[in-house]
């Protein structure tokens, strides 16, 4: 019998309002080995600056930078970055700058 | 004394599955209908979400309904000691609430009903408040004295759920309530006496809930227990997980509870009402949902563990 990589898309934040500065809820993802983040708004940004950098854990509690990836900027409606070699927890730190409602969605995609 | 007799198809098929890795754990009804340990995905295993409208916009989602979290794939991973790991190899499912007073993490799997008659719920869990959690805005129901640790009075509640629909449509729920919303002990297991609030009354404009509302029952005056206090195994400190059998029947043929039973109790449910919606729904015939959720009492991220889930019917 054949078997297929495991994949599993989520919705770490979903039609959501962000601010000026956050983070994004833990998330668990030793089991994979690759993934891909889309940042996905409501409308393209104008009046702001979105900026989000990838943050890795070895509990959920403890946070730094991964190491070698630049921040993403979110500067068209949809935008999407890739990461690797993350270890067993990923989040996002964003921040907010200027004018106008940066409000969407978050998404992980995720492979074994 | 052993029975010589020729076995059937059916008591071969059954001693096969029961024999099977994996299912020797469970006590199924006969016709196993998922299996799900999470080494392999999620299977199945999705955030509940509401209803939207006909433009896609979530803006018009039930605002109770619209953050239960994604699950995860976890390891059991925590800051003391590394992977915990699970029952059947590395991975659970793990439901996590945010950490904000009456956030809830929700998981459904959806089916519909092949036949009517007993549905059967097994699964191993075990339930975490977030180590290192306590600030001074999450004062400790009772200080740390060695052995106790306030972290298991900051786990909530969880709830077993079902969402069913024959013609009439009703929902079979069952919670554990480990404190109340003052993170007070409680322990008791509880079953509501309203249907769940529906997307259709809100459209209405009947009730408006809002996003930390708790969508099973809203009012906790809906809620009533139908056990004396349980007292699980917490194990302490919020870093070593300890895993619980469940088992969850009811009757679909009947629309009644039968029992549940968690580790060496097991409570006859068959008194405790299903309460069922009047109103009548199209494009639900033979709905078969189940879902689990975790709901926090304190701004400190709530867990539910589920290693391994299986659904049987007598079919």
């Amino acid at each position: 019998m054949t078997t297929v990589n495991e994949s599993l898309t989520v919705l770490i934040e979903r039609n959501a309002e962000f601010d000026a500065e956050f983070v994004t809820e833990p998330y668990e993802v030793a089991w994979a080995r690759e993934a891909r983040w889309f940042v996905v708004l409501d409308e393209a940004p104008e009046a702001f600056d979105f900026r989000l950098d990838t943050e890795i854990s070895p509990d959920g509690l403890d946070w730094c930078p991964l190491e070698g990836v630049s921040t993403h900027v979110a500067d068209q409606r949809v935008t999407s970055w890739a990461v690797r070699d993350f270890g067993g927890w990923l989040r996002v730190r964003g921040a907010v700058t200027g004018t106008g409602q940066a409000k969407g969605s978050v998404f992980l995609v995720l492979k074994a | 004394m052993t029975d010589l007799a020729t076995p059937t198809y059916a008591t071969m098929r059954r001693a096969v599955s029961e024999a099977a890795p994996g299912v020797t754990k469970f006590n199924p009804l006969s016709r196993i209908i998922a299996h799900d340990d999470f080494n392999s995905g999620l299977h199945g295993w999705v955030q509940l979400s509401g209803n939207y409208d006909a433009a896609g916009n979530l803006d018009t989602m039930e605002p109770q309904m619209s953050d239960f979290r994604p699950p995860q794939i976890s390891s059991c991973n925590f800051y003391d000691v590394g992977t915990h790991g699970a029952v059947s190899g590395t991975y659970a499912m793990k439901l996590a609430t945010r950490p904000v007073k009456g956030h809830t993490a929700t998981a459904i799997r959806r089916l519909t009903m092949p036949v009517r008659g007993k549905v059967q719920l097994e699964a191993y869990f075990t339930y975490k408040s977030e180590a290192r959690a306590l600030d001074p805005k999450n004062a400790p129901p009772k200080e740390w004295d060695g052995n106790y640790h306030p972290s298991e009075d900051l786990f909530g509640a969880f709830t077993l759920g079902s969402d069913m629909d024959d013609g009439t449509r009703y929902h079979v729920v069952a919670r554990y309530m480990n404190t109340t919303m003052d993170n007070v002990p409680d322990r008791r297991w509880y079953a509501p006496t309203v249907v769940e609030p529906t997307g259709k009354e809100r459209f209405d404009g009947k009730v408006n809930y809002s996003k930390l509302d708790d969508f099973t029952a809203p009012n906790p005056d809906d809620w009533k227990p139908f056990s004396e206090p349980q007292d699980l195994c917490y194990n302490e400190v919020p870093t070593k997980i300890n895993w619980h059998y469940l088992r969850w029947q009811f009757d679909t043929e009947t629309r009644t509870n039968v029992e549940l039973q968690v580790n060496d109790i097991t409570y006859d449910t068959t008194h405790v009402d299903v309460p069922l919606y009047t109103e009548k729904y199209r494009s639900l015939n033979g709905l078969l949902n189940f879902y689990f959720s975790v709901r926090t009492h304190a701004d400190v991220r709530n867990f539910l563990y589920i290693d391994s889930a299986l659904i049987s019917i007598d079919w």
